[in-house]
């Protein structure tokens, strides 16, 4: 009888060369941005046809500003744009190797998501005691269409968030390779573009 | 220590410094200074209080162009900063640009149409 052992396939690990790591972030990255170009052309969309709505009927606009006010909605802005700051500063951590801190930096990302999530919920129970509901009149559907769709993305962002949270918590990424993070950080911070759009463009204007 | 690796760009390689400013990182072919995240965080936060002045006064189409403008800055930084435009590929750039010019030139003619025609 041999003494000679069958080496599985799978033992041959294959470590990616730095080569590979960076044409693979760039495959990923380009495939990200491509997805945020078809983002763009739905968000405008949606947009433009709130857009058109105000041109058309400024009055009820005004109106609206006047009954919702914009308090609620600048802290919601603030909240975004400090989700924003979080988040780079945890990729900056896993680009020292400092998987702890993308831990904590995320979690205050995921925090500050869900609390903008809250926020929006209340804005939309003020909004419906006022009257204007989706379906209430014309300006209803233009104004919770963008507004709603935004805020499933930002919890899109937020589930997401934990998901990079939990690899991180079990040892995933590294200073060598983190475009997991970085993928998740060009969704993220598109989400507070188009916020940054859509506050002006809803609230402000 | 050096060590190579791979610009995303250029596939070339670049040097990788380690431990000589706490305040750089270097990334695969990026540097990521930490005081340029933050004076970008708190210009977007002065920015945006700004603007909430500016939509609480009394202001015509001056005020309506300077809430566009200022709006366009926060969103330019954010990209170019926070998304890393300013030193990853153009390609990245003209990806983005594209489809918003395009819905920025639809809007504008859609807005010329008179009311009710459309």
């Amino acid at each position: 009888m041999t003494d000679a052992t069958i080496e599985a396939p799978h033992e041959h690990h294959h470590v990616a060369s730095d080569h590979e790591i960076a044409a693979r972030a760039e495959n990923l990255k380009m495939a990200t941005w491509l997805f945020l170009a078809s983002e763009v052309v739905i968000f405008s969309v949606l947009i433009a046809i709130y857009f058109l709505f105000r041109l058309e009927f400024p009055e009820r606009v005004k109106e609206v500003h006047e009954t919702a006010g914009v308090f609620l909605v600048a802290i919601n802005t603030f909240l975004l744009l400090t989700s924003s700051w979080t988040m780079v500063m945890g990729l900056r951590a896993i680009s020292k190797d400092n998987r702890q801190g993308l831990i904590q930096w995320f979690s205050f990302t995921a925090v500050l998501g869900t609390v903008f999530l809250g926020l929006q919920f209340v804005e939309y129970n003020t909004l419906s005691a006022e009257g204007i509901t989706l379906y209430g009149d014309s300006f209803g559907m233009r104004f919770y269409a963008p507004t709603a769709f935004h805020g499933f993305h930002v919890f899109i962002g937020v589930v997401w968030s934990l998901l990079v949270i939990n690899h991180a918590r079990k040892g995933g990424y590294s200073k060598r390779d983190h475009i997991g993070v970085e993928v998740f950080g060009l969704y993220w911070h598109f989400v507070d573009v188009v916020w940054i759009v859509l506050f002006t463009v809803i609230y402000l204007l | 220590m050096a060590t190579e690796q791979l610009h995303p760009e250029t596939t070339q390689p670049a040097v990788e410094e380690h431990g000589h400013n706490d305040n750089v990182t270097h990334l695969f072919g990026r540097v990521i200074p930490l005081p340029v995240y933050t004076v970008v965080f708190i210009t977007l936060a002065i920015i945006t209080l700004i603007e909430v002045i500016i939509a609480e006064l009394p202001s015509g189409f001056l005020g309506t162009v300077l809430l566009v403008g200022l709006s366009g800055i926060k969103a330019v930084l954010v990209v170019l900063f926070y998304m890393h435009l300013r030193e990853d590929s153009r390609m990245f750039a003209i990806v983005l640009i594209i489809p918003v010019v395009m819905a920025a030139i639809s809007v504008l003619f859609l807005a010329t149409i008179p009311t009710g025609n459309y």
